[in-house]
């Protein structure tokens, strides 16, 4: 079952490489939100009960409700729902993700023979997520893109995390997820002031201060 | 004492912002400065009767940091008494500020402070997401554009830098802890191969709040856009903290034989910073800019310090100190030639010395200490190094090391000279400086001058252990 997941969420990542309407890209954050809450739930054996409970809330309510939310607002409030603009063809994008996976799965098969701790399957999808997260930033030219592939990136890191066994004091688990929230919430409010400034809000634009 | 620093922010920011008033705003900060500074001064003499936790407390390396870290916000605290006299900055405006810097300060604290790698991390993410706003303060289009990119470029590096760590913890499942110590004390148990793979993680990503090329984008836009105060901390003691992130990571890789990897990587960071300071140094015309690049060569020159090893570990923790104070009174200076000329082009501001002759001679002053001339430290720990690189047969790194200090000094120099001395311009308003604006630059120098000429004991005994605790040291002396 967990495999299954793992693999729709890979499945999701190739989404995202070709899909162009903003829309879209919100609605597959939620998936990876739900998919991410299902393997905690799944995982569940190997966890404290602390741990579990806070890891639950965070999934839900934080990855799959709380951030599309709030960038689906500002989706609409901006009126941007239209062409993501990539800098590339679509075609090139999905060659691209195709390759970065199979980059990762290799390196995952290379680490397993250094550590019995880790999951191939895991490691692979997480490490190709967090490669994906960082080529969605690189290749589109719209600024919400970019708080898009952020938090790909990281959801890649979480599901990492979750492929681990050594687990972290919860103190500095609460201290990472308010970082990652508030880091998240910045963007998005300076995402709006930079609409309302530059009127438009490509990276293009972006280009005062240069040497 | 670690409680009272750590806490402070948490209850002075809320008085702050609903008192809302503008005395309170500057006291709340100056008197953070002073529970700070003598809270650093107290845990130096060993007074540090409760511990509350393990997640916090001090080694002689981050004891360095600290001090150099007490001093500069000391000096900051003193010129943001007055900083905002002139501006058009709202007293909202002006709340926020202040909110966010205590904030940004007890973060920073916080990065020095923290005994547990994942706690380093939160608290440097902190710090990002805490100074954000504080470039954001003049509203202006650029401030917008500087602040976006800091926070953006900021978040991903830090992200890679957490990948770093989960890494870490695969090769270190059998220890069940990311404590300094634990991680110190067990180190032959982890293994070496996940240890490979996580240092470039964990380098890029502090690598990137520290400022090293090729991941500095961030730094100029930021440095050029903050207010000053702001500006000298960022400098001063942000990058600082990061490198202390990286330094204790280093240790761990020492510990583990594998510093000849990790020295590679930071040499080969080192060696590009000084690179791109020296190509972008001569184009820029922007002073803030000139000294934010100046940041990035001398964080590359603390890099290719700790790098080289031996000698090299004592000239770095010496440069670490030269460069902060130097490059926090350097800021502080730009931040009231700002506000004398209302512009950050070299080529529109002639005769400084004739126009301004305090902040004049502190600019010259500045320049001095930074570009390493005697009988400023920064001359003795570069000496330091290059005898150090003579001593590990690091012979082209010798050679580069000169060639790109020699264009940033021609560059630097180039630069500030033209704006120091000449006729003066007309239109620009004569007025006398108020003393809270150079008198914290006067004293920092006058220290560094001080420390140039004779290096007091417990200096050089806090240089030694600091060095020490990075790896074992063949030579240590002064020249």
């Amino acid at each position: 079952m967990i495999h299954f997941l793992v693999v729709l969420f890979a499945v999701s990542l190739l989404y995202i490489s070709i899909s162009s309407r903003m829309e879209a890209y919100v609605k597959v954050l939620f998936m990876q939100g739900l998919i991410i809450f299902l393997v905690v739930t799944l995982e569940a054996a190997v966890l404290n009960s602390i741990n579990y409970i806070f890891l639950m809330v965070e999934t839900l309510g934080f990855k799959t409700i709380i951030i599309p939310l709030i960038l689906f607002k500002a989706i609409r409030k901006m009126d941007v729902r239209r062409e993501v603009e990539p800098y590339m063809m679509t075609f090139h994008s999905l060659v691209i993700t195709t390759l970065i996976m199979i980059f990762s799965f290799v390196l995952a098969f290379l680490s397993v023979k250094y550590s019995g701790e880790i999951k191939p399957l895991y490691f692979g999808v997480s490490i190709s997520t967090i490669l994906i997260g960082l080529y969605i930033i690189m290749s589109r030219k719209k600024i919400i893109t970019h708080i898009v592939g952020f938090i790909v990136l990281e959801n890649g890191i979480f599901l990492l995390s979750l492929s681990i066994a050594g687990e972290m004091p919860l103190v500095v688990n609460l201290g990472v997820l308010l970082d990652i929230f508030i880091g998240i919430f910045l963007l998005v409010i300076m995402l709006k002031r930079i609409h309302s400034t530059f009127e438009e809000i490509h990276i293009d634009r972006l280009t005062d201060l240069t040497d | 004492m670690i409680a009272a620093i750590l806490l402070y922010p948490l209850i002075a920011a809320p008085l702050v912002f609903f008192l809302e008033s503008k005395i309170i705003n500057r006291l709340a900060i100056l008197i953070y400065a002073l529970l700070f500074a003598v809270g650093s001064v107290a845990l130096y003499m060993g007074l540090n009767p409760i511990e509350f936790t393990t997640y916090f407390g001090l080694d002689s390396l981050s004891m360095l940091f600290l001090l150099i870290m007490a001093l500069l916000f000391l000096a900051a605290a003193i010129y943001n008494m007055t900083y905002f006299n002139h501006s058009d900055v709202s007293l909202k405006g002006q709340t926020e500020y202040t909110v966010f810097f205590l904030f940004f300060i007890g973060s920073m604290a916080g990065v020095l402070f923290s005994q547990h790698l994942g706690l380093l991390w939160v608290f440097v993410e902190a710090t990002t997401l805490f100074s954000a706003p504080l470039i954001f303060v003049e509203r202006s289009r650029s401030s917008l554009e500087a602040a976006w990119k800091y926070i953006f470029i900021c978040s991903i590096g830090i992200s890679l830098a957490f990948v770093g760590i989960i890494l870490l913890s695969i090769g270190t499942a059998n220890l069940h802890s990311l404590f300094f110590w634990d991680l110190y004390r067990n180190a032959g148990r982890i293994n070496p191969f996940w240890l490979k793979f996580a240092f470039p993680f964990i380098l890029v990503g502090l690598g990137t709040k520290m400022g090293l090329a090729p991941v500095h984008a961030w730094l100029p836009d930021a440095h050029s856009e903050s207010p000053s105060p702001v500006s000298a901390m960022l400098s001063g003691v942000l990058l600082n903290a990061a490198l202390l992130g990286i330094l204790r990571v280093y240790k761990l890789m020492t510990l583990c034989d594998l510093h000849y990897y990790a020295d590679h990587l930071l040499l080969a960071m080192g060696l590009l910073s000084l690179l791109v300071s020296a190509i972008f140094i001569l184009r820029t015309n922007n002073y803030k800019r000139m000294l934010a690049y100046s940041s990035i060569e001398n964080m590359g020159i603390i890099s290719i310090g700790v790098a080289i090893g031996g000698a090299g570990y004592y000239a770095a923790m010496l440069h670490v100190a030269a460069h902060s104070l130097t490059k926090g009174a350097f800021f502080l200076t730009a931040g009231n030639i700002l506000h004398r000329f209302k512009s950050r082009e070299i080529d529109k501001i002639r005769g400084l010395l004739q126009t301004d002759k305090i902040n004049g001679w502190l600019w010259v002053a500045c320049f001095a200490a930074i570009s390493g001339i005697p009988p400023f430290p920064s001359f003795i720990s570069e000496f330091l190094l290059v005898k150090g690189m003579f001593q590990q047969r690091f012979f082209l790194t010798a050679i580069l090391f000169f060639f790109f200090l020699t264009i940033i000094l021609y560059g630097m120099g180039q630069s500030v000279f033209r704006m120091s001395f000449g006729s003066k311009l007309p239109g620009i308003p004569a007025e006398k400086p108020m003393l809270s604006t150079y008198l914290p630059q006067v004293i920092i120098l006058f220290l560094l001058l001080f420390i140039g000429l004779y290096m007091p004991d417990f200096l050089d005994t806090l240089l030694r252990k600091a060095a020490g605790e990075l790896g074992v040291i063949k030579y240590v002396g002064l020249p």
